[in-house]
């Protein structure tokens, strides 16, 4: 019976992952959700800005579809924020398939809060180069993106028209899913340019990013699913990443158990394993 | 031909590299205009990879289909969706491939529809496999797997809600773990990479590390 249970068939472990979920998808039952110091610093930092004359936050979209459940509520309550703050937003993606997710994510908060493209915000696209490209941008913020998305000229609009190097925005927010916070940001923006930065990455990066958060090259972090719903909450927005609180919760209930009930039968088998070779010797003996 | 292939490549490594470093530590316009010069030459380049990338992708699943490798009907489907998006990019909703792409348009639709919702249910089936996989292999075998089993339970409840619900101090607890002894290791690994990086770096601007050249340098 034992030995059947620890060689379970995995669908049966893929079944109850499902049901899990589902039920906690259908069945809303509000959680509690407290946002940690790493979550409130990103979002201090950007109602710290509020007011000041021509205040802009860059927001780069480095992440791609994968990463879009972990990472889009963030990008879209960090859009909304610097909104109802009077704060302008540029957009940029150092990931070329990140240019929809951008686009979706500005399209939608900005008819909901009834912003002006060109005045309150913009959006630069994709480029090639990364790390080069932001060394351009450091030194020559116009050179860098002479036109925006759009082909309007980033040196005529309101928007962008004040910024001329990267240490000219009041502060850099990168949504990361890979080494782009770490292998870019910090490393040539940070260190080079003394720039503000703040990071939002998946959950499976985030350990990553810790020491950079105690050096204070990162001055917050959102991280993963978590983080975006105590984004959310900070923002008094109910959106889908509060909503996913609920199947993650449950989703990590199940692997939990999983693992209390594997190790649980692998000790009661390893007890009787060691019984029946003690026996084992002692009829050797007798 | 030893020239081209060889020498060359060697000393245009070198000469950049050593370009790349010391205007880095040059506070003079000249050596910030070079730079910029550079990057941004750097950046042309680097476009050239993407056609690399594609017609390297493309020559792969060829290989496959011509030898009807098992999996082979995989490669249609690339193939089917290279030529589909790139249709749908260069139409562009009717305004052609020298504009920004257009909205609600073929391209726009296959990428919210079908390349966003694959690629998150690709992430997503990662947690039917980790059920599984710690179901099966995560066993307190060890006193170092025991401590690992118990900080990764402890992480798992703290980074929800519901791990505030069954006791109170388990954020501040997982929040702990990351901080300290996550954050420790994580420093200590990163030093490595980081040092033998810049030792590879080196070896590659003194051609001492030629394994980019290919063949049998």
């Amino acid at each position: 019976m034992i030995q059947k249970l620890l060689n379970i068939d995995r669908r049966w472990i893929f079944l109850f992952i499902f049901v899990g979920v589902a039920a906690a998808m259908l069945s809303p039952l509000p959680l509690p959700i407290r946002p940690s110091s790493d979550v409130k610093n990103v979002y201090n930092t950007i109602e710290s800005i509020k007011g000041k004359p021509n205040a802009t936050v860059l927001l780069s979209f480095d992440y791609g579809p994968g990463s879009e459940p972990e990472l889009q509520p963030t990008a879209i309550s960090i859009i909304r924020q610097c909104f109802r703050n009077n704060i302008k937003v540029v957009g940029m993606a150092l990931w070329p398939d990140a240019v929809g997710l951008a686009q979706a994510a500005f399209d939608s908060v900005s008819r909901a809060e009834g912003k002006e493209y060109g005045k309150d915000w913009t959006f630069l696209g994709y480029k090639t180069g990364s790390v080069t490209l932001i060394l351009n941008m450091g030194e020559d913020f116009h050179g860098a993106f002479n036109v925006d998305y759009r082909g309007n000229k980033t040196s005529e609009m309101p928007v962008t028209q004040h910024i001329a190097k990267l240490g000219s925005f009041d502060y850099v927010v990168t949504l990361a899913a890979g080494k782009t916070i770490d292998g870019v940001w910090v490393t040539y923006a940070v260190d080079r340019y003394r720039i503000k930065l703040g990071g939002a990455t998946t959950a499976v990066t985030s350990p990553d990013m810790f020491p950079y958060l105690q050096s204070g090259q990162l001055n917050g972090l959102v991280s993963g699913l978590a983080g975006a719903a105590e984004y959310e909450t900070l923002v008094r927005t109910q959106g889908s990443a509060t909503r996913g609180m609920q199947p993650q919760s449950a989703a990590h209930l199940i692997i939990i158990i999983s693992i209390i009930i594997g190790n649980t039968m692998y000790f009661v088998q390893r007890r009787r394993d060691r019984r029946q070779s003690v026996s084992g010797n002692e009829e050797t003996r007798s | 031909m030893i020239f081209l292939k060889r020498t060359l490549p060697l000393v245009i490594a070198f000469v950049m590299g050593i370009v790349a470093i010391s205007i880095y530590y040059i506070p003079h316009q000249a050596a910030v205009d070079l730079n910029e010069l550079l990057s941004k030459w750097d950046r042309i380049i680097a476009a050239f990879a993407a056609f690399l990338g594609v017609y390297s992708l493309l020559y792969l699943h060829a290989g496959r289909l011509k030898r009807r490798q098992v999996g082979w009907g995989y490669s249609v489907f690339v193939y089917l969706g290279f030529v589909v998006m790139l249709t749908a990019a260069i139409y562009n909703n009717g305004a052609g491939p020298l504009v920004a792409l257009r909205k609600g348009g073929a391209y726009d639709w296959l990428y919210t529809n079908v390349f966003v919702a694959a690629d998150a249910s690709m992430f997503a089936i990662l947690s039917f496999f980790i059920a599984s996989a710690a179901y099966r292999t995560f066993r307190a075998r060890t006193t170092e797997a025991t401590i690992l089993l118990v900080a990764a339970v402890i992480v798992m409840l703290g980074r929800v809600p519901i791990g505030a619900l069954l006791w109170e101090s388990m954020p501040e607890l997982q929040q702990w773990l990351m901080n300290v002894p996550n954050m420790a290791a994580k420093r200590g690994i990163l030093l490595g990479v980081y040092l033998g990086a810049v030792a590879t770096a080196l070896r590659i601007i003194f051609g001492i590390e030629r394994s980019y050249l290919g063949g049998d340098e």
